[in-house]
């Protein structure tokens, strides 16, 4: 099967519904199809093969969704790109992830253009990318423990499929308004891929500030709000009369959804924002739709068709989180590690530890994955620690987040000099040629040593602090 | 007690080197939402303020007017910086 199917059928189905507005243009699902083919058309002129492996370097916006399924609709492998990447940094994700081409909305040097709308980076492969013959749709970067960068592969039938169970916990349908203001090269799949199959409408507001976000959710009517922390908290602290009594579902994707904010919020707009357990490798795992208030650090019960255990407990019920489901990650794509390698007797060990209380609501204690998020951007410490151990002046670094009452969390390094007083002046300017910037450390502690475990040696991440 | 004036030129060089590419040109009047400042730059922005002046501006103060270009930032950051 292919994603594009979906979307025809959506669109067979709801022709004249709009699927996205952006500023003052809409357009209804039967102009977003065939927008998709008008530029599927030009894709294949590239002549690239089934299976090329595709990077989309594209802002938020109709192009970024047409270009996502137009890609797909040629049987190509999409892998998003942050726009915010030095370049640098996108010539080493075009070499690790054996990218044939890179579209860019604009023209670079090394492009061609295709369209106006459209600009081509073409690398010339020794040989094509080997996907195993898996039916790949999307690599999705995430670190890993060798790797500073490894890419979660996802076929078309595993997106549909935790597309598919995602909704069963979210409810959404033809009849919902989705107010969308995230980075859609970080979340795409249980998002506009299910807004879409389902024949929602997603207004796609550009706004940085609360007021023209709320008015977008009134104007419009929203009825979904999927954001972070962050974004709640600039609507929590509008001070306008405005409230958003159409919204009915308001998920906050990172589980470090600081209890101000969420307090905040249920105080300025009498809703509740439902913190939510979301993973790379098995999408939507948990969400905490009845009980956000009384349990706010709780993300919920895991939703239907997911199982979650918690491997050798102590006296507290506290352990190893493992979990299995639908639609859980194909592959790892560098270096190439099947499905059945990821899983331990069929269940995914997600590394985190956790428990449930009485009445089946799981709280997270400790996150082994590491993952920072900022306003909706997802950090890797790896990837960052990776570069920051080039510097000439560092020995070792170890990256984490450390939680701030607005944001969710914020991007610290501790680093350990090679030598004492070596120099790390110019190390900022150092991480903006190698870094996209929401990557680069807030701040740099300087220590002498870095925690490791007694035996193996390895480094002990850590969880994100106050 | 700052100056705006202080604070604009900081902030200037700040977005000069951390948010828009080298190839804007940017201005005290620049608008700056038209340059491509997004939430991700807000937030950057927001970060900078605190660790340079100590104080974290309260989110409900950005306005769409404050955000008009780096001249209204400055001013805006100054008044809450004052107040304190």
């Amino acid at each position: 099967m292919n994603l594009t199917e979906l979307l025809e059928n959506s669109a067979r189905q709801w022709p004249d519904k709009t699927a996205f507005l952006e500023d003052t243009t809409e357009i209804s699902y039967a102009q977003l199809v065939e927008k998709i083919s008008a530029f599927a058309e030009k894709l294949k002129t590239l002549q690239l093969g089934t299976g090329a492996r595709v990077g989309l370097a594209y802002p938020n916006g109709v192009n970024y969704v047409a270009l996502t399924y137009a890609l797909w609709k040629n049987n190509f492998v999409v892998v998003p790109v942050p726009t915010e990447c030095p370049p640098e940094e996108i010539s080493e994700i075009a070499t690790e992830m054996e990218l044939s081409a890179i579209l860019f909305p604009k023209a670079l040097a090394q492009t061609e253009p295709l369209t106006p709308e459209i600009f081509v980076s073409r690398f010339l492969l020794a040989t094509p990318a080997d996907n195993h013959g898996l039916n790949i749709a999307f690599i999705r970067f995430t670190s890993g423990t060798t790797n500073a960068r490894k890419g979660v592969v996802l076929a078309h039938e595993t997106i549909r499929d935790r597309v598919l169970a995602a909704n069963k916990a979210f409810q959404i349908s033809e009849h919902d308004t989705v107010i969308w203001c995230l980075p859609m090269a970080h979340h795409f799949l249980i998002t506009i891929v299910l807004y879409l199959n389902v024949g929602a409408t997603v207004v796609l507001a550009r706004h940085v500030t609360a007021k023209p976000f709320l008015e977008a959710t009134n104007k419009w009517r929203g009825t979904v709000l999927y954001a972070a922390p962050f974004h709640f908290s600039l609507l929590a602290r509008d001070n306008s009369p405005a409230q958003i009594e159409s919204v009915r579902l308001a998920v906050s994707t990172t589980c470090a959804l600081p209890q101000e904010v969420a307090a905040q919020f249920h105080k300025r707009f009498g809703k509740s924002l439902l913190p939510a357990l979301g993973i790379i490798e098995l999408g939507l795992v948990a969400l905490n739709s009845e009980d956000p208030q009384g349990r706010w650090n709780s993300v919920g019960k895991p939703i239907p068709d997911f199982q979650v255990k918690i491997v050798s407990p102590d006296e507290h019920g506290v352990g190893e989180v493992d979990v299995r489901g639908p639609g859980i990650c194909d592959a790892y794509a560098a270096p190439w590690q099947s499905r059945e390698n990821l899983l331990r007797d069929g269940w995914f060990v997600t590394g985190d530890l956790g428990r449930f209380d009485d009445d089946g609501f799981l709280f997270l204690l400790s996150r082994k994955t590491a993952v920072i998020n900022l306003a909706g951007r997802k950090v890797f410490p790896e990837e960052i620690e990776a570069v920051l151990d080039k510097h000439p002046s560092i020995k070792e670094s170890r990256v984490f987040g450390r939680v701030h009452p607005h944001l969710g969390e914020v991007v610290e390094a501790e680093i350990v000099l090679n030598a004492p007083g070596a120099s790390i002046e110019n190390l900022s300017h150092y991480c903006r040629e190698h870094l996209a910037s929401y990557k680069i450390p807030t701040r740099f502690h300087t220590v002498q040593t870095l925690p490791r475990t007694a035996v193996t040696g390895k480094l002990i991440r850590a969880t994100a602090t106050t | 007690m700052i100056q705006a004036s202080e604070i604009e030129t900081e902030l200037l060089a700040f977005l000069r080197r951390d948010i828009f590419s080298p190839d804007t040109n940017l201005t005290p009047e620049t608008d700056l939402v038209g340059a491509g400042f997004d939430s991700m730059s807000l937030v950057k922005t927001l970060l900078h303020v605190e660790q340079k002046f100590g104080k974290w501006i309260p989110e409900g103060e950005i306005t769409g007017d404050a955000l008009a270009n780096t001249r209204a930032l400055a001013a805006t950051v100054a008044r809450i910086l004052n107040e304190s």
